[in-house]
């Protein structure tokens, strides 16, 4: 039976990054997993994109588990910033572990060097799963100066953002100045968009 | 700027081939200049200098590293691990490695202190090797190491300019590699040595959260409008050093 929810979560997401730049989604923690799986689905099917996927919730070997299609998908590299953190040591060619999430700059580097690789008339295209999870890594201060960054950096690459941010008390007043860095944004509700 | 200008200009500059470092430089480093490459243990000043030997090799520019530091088999060991590195640029001749302290023992001198002769000696070896080679890059790792063996600050003084002067009047751009100890503010282990050089390149590092951020910074440079910003550093096996805007903000 198709997932609404989840239909409608592709749907939004297709239409957002044709016309912007960077996208950021705000989204409970409910809906995290429908998200995941909008945006894995919504990568597969473009198969002639090119994406670059950072994660700082999840290992990476825990996304591929559960969600093993992706870890087959031909465009798509990932940098997991937490497993080595976390002395979870595993290499994949499909995927760049950092040290650590507080290694900033060096994640700037390895996005920037991942998309360097790709063709040029590609269409490009950066995940960030999450700038929440990065604050729990980083004060709210030098996370910010990290995203416009890379939102500037990757703007004048001619690559799309999308910044997930999973909203979590406490941390609305940080989220809300980095999520409007973004050209749009789109508020996940529960069952609505 | 007419053509013929820029290309002077551009010929004039000692590309060390890694890209952000040259931008910081303004294209590169000045030719003939001697650059003193300073960070503590694990700081990355080895594989930096290596790097710039490898890149100017691959350009044409023939060059030498001198160790005193550590043997040759380890230190080829170590950079076996770089996909930058590449065995055929020794085996052309195009990369020269050589172990400082078998050439003293050749040349029979005390290994642990030199004298007067001795410091002239080896100034002499040095020069003959990088002429007849013809390099147009050297590479000393360490500086320091070779300074503990100079008796006096006169000695290191003299030897440094002498080695530096002989070496410009080749068009040989030269690194001395310096090494201090952690997180400490200061470029040499005598205080002289920067005083010596053209360029000052100082590899650190700091804390965030626990974990050590390497960091660059291009502190003098003679003859060359370069930035002073601190970067951050990353070593990779594939892509070597790189540089990156350091993020403002402290924790």
């Amino acid at each position: 039976m198709p997932n609404v929810l989840i239909d409608g979560l592709k749907e939004r997401i297709s239409n957002a990054i044709k016309v912007n730049q960077s996208i950021g989604i705000l989204l409970p923690g409910s809906n995290y997993y429908d998200l995941l799986q909008a945006l894995f689905e919504h990568i597969q099917v473009n198969s002639s994109d090119a994406w670059v996927y950072v994660t700082v919730s999840k290992p990476y070997d825990t996304l591929i588990k559960q969600y093993d299609y992706i870890s087959e998908a031909k465009n798509v590299k990932f940098i997991d910033c937490i497993s080595r953190a976390a002395g979870i040591l595993r290499t994949d060619d499909n995927c760049i572990y950092l040290e650590s999430p507080t290694m900033l700059e060096i994640l700037g580097l390895e996005i920037m060097n991942t998309f360097r690789e790709i063709d040029e008339n590609t269409d490009k295209y950066l995940v960030i799963d999450s700038l929440s999870n990065l604050i729990i890594y980083n004060d709210a201060d030098i996370v910010t100066e990290f995203f416009y960054h890379i939102v500037n950096r990757t703007r004048a690459k001619d690559i799309h953002t999308i910044s997930l941010a999973i909203e979590e008390e406490g941390l609305e007043k940080h989220l809300n100045r980095l999520i409007y860095l973004n050209d749009k944004i789109l508020k996940v509700r529960d069952s609505f968009i | 700027m007419q053509k013929e200008e820029r290309l002077t200009i551009e010929e004039g500059l000692c590309k060390t081939g890694i890209e952000q470092l040259d931008i910081m430089l303004g294209g590169g480093i000045p030719t003939g200049s001697t650059v003193l490459v300073v960070g503590s243990s694990g700081s990355g000043k080895t594989t930096l200098c290596m790097q710039f030997l490898i890149n100017g090799a691959i350009q044409g520019e023939r060059g030498v590293f001198f160790t005193i530091t550590e043997p040759l088999f380890k230190l080829t060991k170590n950079m076996e691990g770089f996909n930058f590195y590449d065995k055929k640029l020794i085996e052309s001749g195009m990369l020269n490695l050589i172990d400082l302290r078998i050439i003293s023992e050749r040349l029979g001198l005390d290994t642990e202190k030199y004298t007067v002769e001795d410091a002239s000696a080896l100034l002499d070896i040095l020069r003959d090797i990088a002429e007849e080679l013809n390099v147009k890059r050297l590479v000393i790792d360490s500086i320091t190491a070779l300074c503990y063996r100079l008796q006096t600050p006169e000695m290191i003084r003299d030897f440094i300019f002498k080695l530096g002067s002989s070496l410009a009047a080749m068009k040989c751009t030269t690194l001395l590699t310096s090494e201090v100890p952690p997180m400490t503010f200061k470029y040499s282990q005598y205080g002289i040595e920067e005083f010596i050089s053209d360029g000052i390149m100082f590899l650190g590092d700091f804390e965030r959260k626990g974990d050590l951020i390497r960091t660059f910074q291009l502190v003098k440079m003679r003859g060359a409008a370069h930035s002073r910003t601190k970067s951050a550093m990353s070593i990779t096996a594939k892509n070597g050093v790189e540089l990156a805007p350091l993020l403002k903000s402290r924790e």
